[in-house]
């Protein structure tokens, strides 16, 4: 599991994440919403160790990711997918799903192709896997982005707003793929402005609000006139989000 | 007008024939051109890229190191460097063949300019791709190799191209210290024929023709590094 601590992070004076705990379980899918500023990204790059925590903890599966020994096992066990697909230009979608397997995984070239061809398949991108990310549409780079963290067999997918560089079009066939994930029970965290997807998939919603984690509830009860509706807070998010 | 055509009139004839005869020792001139350039060419690069992974760093140290070599042979004239290894260090017991000298300097002073553009390519790099690469788990010495080195070559390989040919043209001051490259072995069938305007207007072309060559393949290795952004062929 993903388990954060009193989580504490400022850049300068302001304070972004304000104390989180967070307990993420195997095969849970937990959304993360909240307005834009309140902290999301930063909480996801604490779990990646992209950011050093200023206080509190984070580990997954009891590596804590601010060991530099643990941070390593960490990364093993947990992959990103970024909201600007982040591939690596000079290589082809094949090359950017191996490369990592090969390197860090130590698979033989071959396992590691096989591996990622029939994950480019899986993605409807069998016939792409020769393109550079250049030559790709913004969906299907993103469906890249998703073989490439896939292909490092994660327990735990991080997802920072993987969607909100895509039309809606491509955003569709992106959370097509999640939703498939979702179902053979892949842990999620899914930083995400799409809430009727984040509804259909999620088994948990969190909301930050300023840097402070405001509400953790189950789905339903997040969307329940009583849960999660019931503040104001929330309320105003969802029918600002839902007008948008 | 009369003054000049009777300049030229002094010497009436312009013969390349007459150089046949030195045409094999300007051969093995150019070919030790050829041979201090092309190693001074990894040399650079490999200081280059050295240099540019240095001062990219996170270490105040090595970054402060990195920036003083570049400062320092960047504002040197290369002849008083080549001077300074090949006349100046036999003082102190330091003696080096002329052509590794001359490998040595060009590659010293070339490595300093490379750097400068190799770590503008390195800064130019998307800050999300390097983090995407640290995330998966690659290693420092991975990630150069295999997200640094080639992307900052994609930007880099152009300005770099300008490097080399002035490497190129800066290496007819190697036969200051009596390496009879290309510059020296003409100079030396100038005073031979007594042929200058011929030896030189040859030298011309040659260095004119050596550096074009190399801006070609510059252009196509440029190509080549960015394919990805060429139309595809289906
Ligand atoms: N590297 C940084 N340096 C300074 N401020 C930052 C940095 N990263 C994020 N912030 C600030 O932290 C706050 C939260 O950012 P972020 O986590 O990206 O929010 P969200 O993803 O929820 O929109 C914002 O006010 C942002 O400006
Ligand atoms: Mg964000």
């Amino acid at each position: 599991m993903i388990r954060a601590r009193g989580v504490r992070k400022s850049f300068g004076s302001a304070a972004v994440l304000d104390g989180i705990d967070l307990d993420v379980h195997g095969s849970e899918v937990v959304s993360i919403l909240g307005s834009s500023g309140s902290g999301k990204s930063t909480l996801i790059r604490c779990m990646n160790g992209l950011e050093k925590l200023d206080a509190g903890s984070i580990t997954i599966d009891d590596f804590d990711v601010s060991l530099p020994k643990d941070l390593a096992e960490a990364r093993k066990r947990s992959a990103t997918v970024f909201q600007l697909f982040n591939l690596y230009p000079h290589m082809t979608a094949l090359q950017n799903v191996t490369l990592a397997p090969i390197q860090v995984l130590k698979r033989s070239r071959a396992e590691a192709e096989a591996t990622a061809r029939s994950l480019l398949d899986s993605v409807g991108l069998g016939a792409r896997a020769d393109a550079y990310p250049a030559q790709l549409s913004g969906g299907q780079r993103q469906r890249v982005g998703i073989c490439r963290a896939l292909a490092m067999n994660p327990r735990y997918l991080l997802l920072d707003e993987i969607t909100s560089a895509l039309d809606p079009e491509m955003t569709a066939e992106v959370l097509s793929i999640l939703a498939q994930l979702a179902k053979t029970g892949t842990t999620m965290v899914f930083v995400t402005h799409e809430i009727e997807f984040a509804r259909t998939i999620s088994s948990r919603i969190v909301f930050l609000d300023k840097g402070q984690l405001v509400v953790d509830l189950p789905t339903e009860e997040f969307f329940a006139a009583e849960g999660g509706m019931a503040r104001p807070r929330i309320s105003q998010f969802l029918s600002k989000m839902r007008k948008d | 007008m009369k003054p000049v055509s009777l300049l030229l009139g002094s010497r009436l004839t312009f013969d390349v024939t007459i150089l046949a005869p030195h045409v094999p020792f300007l051969l093995k001139g150019a070919l030790l051109t050829a041979e201090a350039c092309g190693l001074a060419l990894v040399g650079s690069l490999a200081i280059g890229f050295l240099v540019a992974a240095l001062r990219t760093s996170s270490s105040p140290l090595l970054s402060r190191a990195a920036f003083v070599y570049v400062d320092l042979f960047r504002n040197i004239p290369f002849i008083v460097q080549l001077f300074f290894f090949f006349y100046g260090l036999p003082e102190i017991g330091i003696y080096i063949d002329a052509f590794s000298t001359g490998v040595i300097a060009l590659s010293i002073a070339g490595g300093a300019f490379s750097s400068d553009v190799i770590r503008s390519g390195i800064l130019a790099i998307d800050p999300g791709i390097l983090e995407a690469a640290e995330v998966s788990g690659l290693s420092k010495p991975v990630i150069f190799r295999k997200i640094v080195m080639p992307i900052a070559l994609r930007t880099s390989i152009r300005p770099l191209g300008s490097v080399f040919i002035n490497l190129i043209l800066t290496s007819s001051i190697l036969s200051t210290i009596t390496l009879n490259e290309l510059t020296g072995s003409a100079k030396i069938v100038a005073s031979d024929t007594f042929r200058p305007f011929e030896v030189y207007a040859v030298l011309l072309v040659v260095y004119a023709s050596l550096t074009y060559l190399v801006s070609l393949a510059i252009s196509a290795l440029h190509r080549h590094l960015n394919r990805d952004r060429m139309p595809e062929v289906a």
